[in-house]
């Protein structure tokens, strides 16, 4: 458990406000003093889990254009792995072969691997189940739903090639 | 634009064939899936069905949906662990 | 406007088909975790199709600012909180048919680590 610091919970504040005025939309004071009550208890409460290390790494510019960078890399392979989903189903379900492979990883930060397995879970085909270190390096466990490759790095390499591209430029 | 209209109904009708596997699963994860795409299918639907009556008061609905859809399946998927 | 209109048209159609692609996989395939991942069509294009189909209704044809970011904010929403879920859910189900049934059939099987110590 982390100690609660002043700049974690800046940052955090700063962020549930955002996220408040975009859901209200209405800049009566009645709302902003109701805002401000709600985004200081969410970030006294859930900064420690929240913020690592440095505080202020969301509010970095150059962070934030690659992270939008990134995202056109993730609809890519969105889109093309949706077409490969409804292709599978409208075809009658026949043609799934499942299994969970062991993928390791070059990774190192926390929310580096955040990202990665969030956006392998969030494209239809594969979904991360767990995250473990074993002998020095990060390894994801996921589930594949037609399994072709015969060791891990092949698997990783169809899985997460691209993926793991754009998220080394983001973090780390 | 009745297309709108449409389109709120076609998925309000997939969310409804979904109570099918919600009804049957045969293990506790199966309703689950089944139910958290109804909460997803629904908040589509409200979208639509917003945009076509031009009444914004659907949205508020549509968004508590959408905030509180994944409260309930990680509850359900932490006791299945064994670690609630 | 009548291009924004066809534009809106074609977006409600593919997410149409993206989401019955879904529901369709969620009723007929076999196992827990397939299922699962068939479901993962619904969150990702048939609700982002939508959203920005009513983004672009509530901006050129109702000229309201609020509604449409209330859009953006549900399709993100959906969009950032359904990885966690399914994460769990899968892990879940996975342990839950190991203690029980073990109806799943998996090929290559090497997860079993922090459940038979």
């Amino acid at each position: 458990m982390q100690k609660t610091r002043f700049s974690a919970v800046l940052a955090t504040f700063i962020l549930c406000m955002v996220v408040w005025i975009l859901i209200t939309w209405s800049f009566s004071v009645q709302e902003l003093v109701a805002g401000v009550l709600v985004s200081l208890a969410t970030a006294l409460f859930s900064s420690r889990f929240f913020a690592h290390g440095d505080s202020w790494r969301f509010f970095n510019p150059a962070k934030i254009f690659s992270l939008i960078g990134y995202s056109f890399t993730f609809f890519k392979e969105l889109v093309k792995a949706n077409v490969d989903m409804a292709k599978r189903v409208y075809g009658g379900c026949k043609a799934v072969n499942p299994g969970i492979v062991r993928v390791p990883t070059e990774m190192k930060s926390d929310y580096g691997l955040a990202l990665l397995s969030d956006s392998i879970t969030l494209t239809p085909g594969t979904i991360t189940m767990d995250v473990a270190e074993e002998d020095g390096k990060n390894c994801l466990y996921v589930h594949w739903i037609d399994v072709t490759a015969e060791s891990g790095e092949a698997a990783g390499e169809a899985i997460k090639g691209e993926l793991e591209k754009g998220t080394r430029r983001v973090f780390d | 634009m009745i297309e709108l209209l449409i389109g709120a109904i076609f998925f309000a009708l997939m969310a409804f064939s979904l109570v099918y596997r919600v009804a049957k699963g045969p293990s506790a994860a199966d309703r689950m899936v089944a139910g958290d795409a109804c909460d997803n299918l629904l908040c589509c639907a409200m979208i639509l069905f917003s945009m076509y009556s031009g009444r914004g008061i659907y949205l508020n609905i549509a968004l508590v949906g959408a905030f509180l859809g994944i409260i309930d399946t990680m509850l359900v998927g932490r006791y299945l662990e064994g670690s609630l | 406007m009548i291009a924004i209109r066809l534009l809106i048209d074609v977006l409600i159609v593919v997410g149409a088909y993206f989401a019955l692609a879904g529901t369709l996989g969620i009723l007929k395939m076999p196992d827990v975790l397939c299922r699962m991942q068939a479901s993962t069509c619904i969150p990702t294009l048939g609700v982002l199709c939508v959203a920005i189909g009513g983004i672009l209704y509530a901006a050129c044809f109702l000229h309201s600012a609020d509604n449409a970011i209330k859009i953006a904010v549900i399709g993100l929403m959906i969009l950032f909180t359904n990885p966690i879920g399914s994460h769990v859910l899968a892990k879940g189900a996975y342990k839950a048919d190991r203690k029980g049934k073990n109806s799943l059939k998996l090929n290559p099987d090497d997860y079993g680590r922090d459940i038979n110590e």
